[in-house]
């Protein structure tokens, strides 16, 4: 009784097929261009407010702290897809600058290495915590941050960490660069392409999107859900290992509080921007690398455009929710949490 | 559709209109072009209980659905109380005095009894508040009076997760009450398959509520368990393709009756060859299985090339084994062997690497990833000629899914929308077609017709006779006996979690009834 079918299932088709489809594309080809839209609208308005900045070195600023950014915000998007969200990548990144700080100078070309190891593994454990306790994603990378946080302190002292040598392991990415935006930029874009390809053009990224879309269906389909989850959150722990080398990159030293430690909102902001769906299962990492950009230039757009610098948080935040409108995919239904 | 007319001669006759609680006449739902609700007229009359029972897709989900707001009809009229209404909400259900009691309960459990009872009726006149602030003692003593009404001993402070379910019942049942008494009107308690997931002693505790209910209102009583509604109720209405077929007083009808009633015309089983392949090693085979609570010593075998139907009432374990089969829940005792090897720690992964595959009745919760395109959802368990190496080439895939949309007849054919966007006939086509890319062994079906439209229907059974020649064997559980009848080649009988009777219709062949009698 309670589970005879509701015949209105059947309708969706028979009511106006056309209208509903073209919808569709539209709404579709809407989440495609809208990240790259704001982006563009915004650098308009900076460019027409500056009109030194396009030609003065603004651009290559802009990518050099987009890339970080984007880094974090290409591990978050990974899990956001399975519907989960990871609180503590950026707190992540801030250890890699504290460890590669450290260890830059006695191991050399290995110390990368070894770092990014290392919070891949804290990664794939809370992606095996998830799994296995059963806690859910907020609070589990909650709790995460809130001990890699303390850790950074106890590892500096709440001191600066300088590199001592070696630092031309790493430096490089942002010394070197191409039509004047840093090699380190176009290294994670093409990170990006990557992961887009990932998701797109593999099982296992095709799981994930089944994952965050309806991970009941998706079990009951034989899906690996368990491995598909720590492989997401290990995957962000590495993009966040990658965008902590960025930062000693940049500035070449590391504290708990230094660069680095702010990444969480911006990163969260951009993936956003990008059109991710908070809710699971929609995210294209290609439109992520113009919301971290968008996300690099408000406070660079707020301060041409003439807004007190105390201010900029109000701006900051204003835009974003207004971006997030913009480019959120609201198609699959009206809930929103 | 057939057997439609009503049988007048044992109609209770209509009484003073003043005594009627609700009146329905003529009222007519259809989706699409099929008729859920067929012109039905009936009346309730106060102090009355009425049992309402019919075969899954009888419509009579539609009617209650239609009395408690959720469905406008799309003809005839309701009267609550002598006065014609529009039930265009739960809400203006409820304000004249409709309230359902469901299997799946909406009740808020991290509030307090009290709240869910007083809760949503505080805005119109309760004492419940003053000056938009929550008055508690009051909300207390008007829940404590209201469950003394149905003479239920629950505290109103305790917090409703903490009840049992069947206490949980009784808040829900007690909260359709104060509504009714907040709009000074006799309350309709409708009671959705009530019995279904509750322990005897507690049936016994509900049983008791329904005679306090009667003394308030009126019941509707909704249950798969004949002799419950025969000794429950003081009239039965039987629903059938969407009309009322029968409305009788329960003295003097039997539970053959009813079900007769329920189903019409008898139908036996087509006698078919006997298969050469029954004697083939069975691909999936249960031994004794089973758990706590749900089945007890199922032993079955999943022979290549056969159709096994399962028939049972609701309540009889047999969505549970199921699911156990497909390593989606436990089992306790016996073992289950693939291809003769006894599994361990048997899971859904281990399922589909051996071959099973199994389609959900749920099918928008379980069945389906709704928000991934058609052609991803088709290759999401195995890929096929889509798979290079490592990857999904989207053109092969698009391929691939052009195929099978011509294959099964899936329209639009659009594999690149989202299959939340197909129709669910052409969704479950989708959702079959996805097993159907690996070669399953087993094909594990729960209510594979449901909801379907005849075309898809006969598309989706084609192909299921076509896996099962390529000697794929089916577990099948059916909407209806007649499908069970109709496609199977063994049925297997569960009642009260056990194998009440098997019958091998390629040397039987049992009649509905014969079913039927094995069910009770």
């Amino acid at each position: 009784m309670t589970r005879t079918p509701l015949p209105a299932e059947g309708m969706t088709t028979r009511t106006s097929p056309k209208s509903a489809f073209g919808g569709l594309r539209a709404e579709k080809l809407r989440q495609v261009l809208a990240p790259a839209a704001i982006f563009a609208g915004l650098l308009a308005v900076v460019s027409i407010a500056e009109p030194t900045f396009l030609g003065g070195g603004g651009p290559s600023i802009i990518a050099q702290q987009a890339t970080p950014i984007l880094l974090v915000a290409l591990g978050q998007c990974v899990v956001l897809q399975i519907g989960s969200i990871d609180l503590s990548n950026a707190a992540m990144a801030l250890l890699t600058t504290i460890l590669a700080a450290l260890m830059l100078g006695p191991l050399g070309l290995a110390a990368p290495v070894l770092c990014v190891a290392i919070v891949t593994t804290i990664g794939a454990l809370n992606g095996a915590l998830l799994v296995f306790a059963q806690i859910p994603s907020f609070a589990l990378t909650l709790g995460t941050l809130g001990v890699l946080q303390a850790a950074s302190l106890v590892v500096t002292g709440s001191n600066v960490v300088y590199v001592t040598d070696h630092l031309d392991v790493v430096d490089w990415l942002f010394n070197l660069s191409f039509l004047t935006i840093p090699a380190a930029f176009w290294i994670t874009a093409a990170l990006a392409i990557v992961l887009w390809a990932f998701l797109r053009l593999t099982p296992a990224g095709q799981g994930m999107a089944a994952v965050g879309y309806n991970e009941r269906a998706a079990t009951l389909s034989g899906l690996p859900v368990k491995s598909l989850k720590v492989l997401a959150f290990a995957l962000s722990g590495c993009f966040a290992g990658l965008a902590g080398l960025c930062v000693i990159a940049i500035s070449g030293a590391a504290s708990s509080i230094g660069l680095g430690s702010d990444l969480l909102v911006p990163s969260i902001a951009a993936a956003l921007a990008g059109g991710t769906a908070i809710t699971g299962g929609a995210c294209n990492p290609v439109n992520v690398i113009f919301g971290a950009l968008f996300v690099a230039l408000i406070p660079v757009g707020s301060a041409a455009v003439g807004v007190d610098p105390q201010a900029q948080s109000i701006v900051y935040g204003a835009v974003l929710i207004i971006a997030v409108a913009a480019t959120l995919s609201r198609s699959r239904s009206g809930t929103v949490k | 559709m057939i057997n439609a007319q009503i049988d007048t001669d044992q109609r209770i006759p209509a009484t003073a209109t003043a005594k009627s609680i609700l009146r329905l006449n003529g009222l007519t739902k259809t989706f699409g072009a099929q008729t859920a609700v067929a012109s039905l007229s009936l009346d309730i009359h106060r102090n009355e209980v009425i049992g309402l029972i019919g075969e899954n897709g009888a419509g009579k989900s539609t009617l209650l659905k239609i009395l408690t707001g959720v469905h406008q009809p799309d003809g005839g009229t309701i009267e609550v109380n002598g006065v014609p209404v529009r039930l265009r909400s739960a809400q203006e259900a409820t304000k004249a005095g409709i309230g359902i009691v469901h299997q799946e309960q909406s009740l808020f459990t991290n509030l307090t009894v009290a709240e869910n009872i007083v809760m949503g009726t505080g805005a119109d006149g309760s004492a419940a508040t003053r000056y938009g602030f929550y008055r508690w003692g009051q909300i207390n003593t008007e829940a404590a009076e209201v469950l003394a009404r149905i003479g239920s001993p629950i505290d109103p402070r305790s917090v409703v997760g903490d009840l049992t379910f069947a206490q949980r019942q009784m808040v829900e049942i007690a909260r359709t009450i104060h509504v009714a008494r907040q709009s000074a009107t006799a309350p309709l308690v409708i009671l959705d398959e009530p019995t279904s997931v509750l322990e005897r002693a507690e049936s016994e505790i509900l049983e008791r509520e329904i005679a306090k209910l009667r003394g308030l209102g009126a019941v509707i009583f909704v249950s798969h368990r004949l002799e419950e509604v025969l000794r429950i109720c003081d009239r039965i209405v039987v629903m059938r393709h969407g009309h009322l077929v029968a409305d009788r007083p329960s003295a003097g009808v039997t539970e053959a009756e009813l079900f007769r009633l329920m189903i019409g015309h008898d139908i036996t089983a087509a006698s078919r060859p006997a298969r050469t392949l029954s004697t083939a090693q069975p691909v999936l085979a249960a031994e004794g299985l089973g758990r706590k609570g749900a089945f007890q010593d199922v032993s079955l075998a999943v022979v290549p090339g056969r159709i096994t139907a399962i028939v049972g009432a609701f309540g009889s374990g047999r969505e549970e084994l199921y699911r156990a089969l497909f390593g989606a829940e436990g089992y306790d005792t016996g073992t289950l062997s693939v291809a003769g090897q006894p599994v361990r720690r048997w899971n859904v992964r281990k399922a589909v690497a051996a071959g099973l595959a199994y389609l959900p009745a749920e099918r928008g919760v379980e069945g389906i990833v709704g928000g991934l395109s058609a052609e991803r959802s088709l290759t999401l368990t195995h890929a096929g000629e889509a798979r290079r190496g490592p990857f999904l080439i989207p053109r092969l895939r698009r391929k691939l899914a052009d195929a099978w949309f011509d294959r099964l007849d899936v329209r639009p054919r659009d594999p690149a929308l989202p299959l939340e966007r197909f129709s669910g006939g052409n969704q479950q086509k989708v959702a079959l077609a996805k097993w159907l890319v690996g070669n399953p062994k087993v094909l594990i079906l729960d209510h594979p017709l449901r909801g379907l439209d005849p075309g898809a229907a006969e598309t989706v059974k084609l192909r299921i006779g076509e896996a099962c020649a390529a000697g794929a064997g089916v577990i099948l559980l059916a909407d209806t006996l007649e499908e069970a009848l109709d496609l199977g080649h063994d049925i297997l009988v569960m009642r009260d979690g056990r194998v009440a009777a098997r019958f091998d219709l390629s040397r039987q062949t049992p009649t509905t009834l014969d079913l039927l009698e094995k069910m009770v």
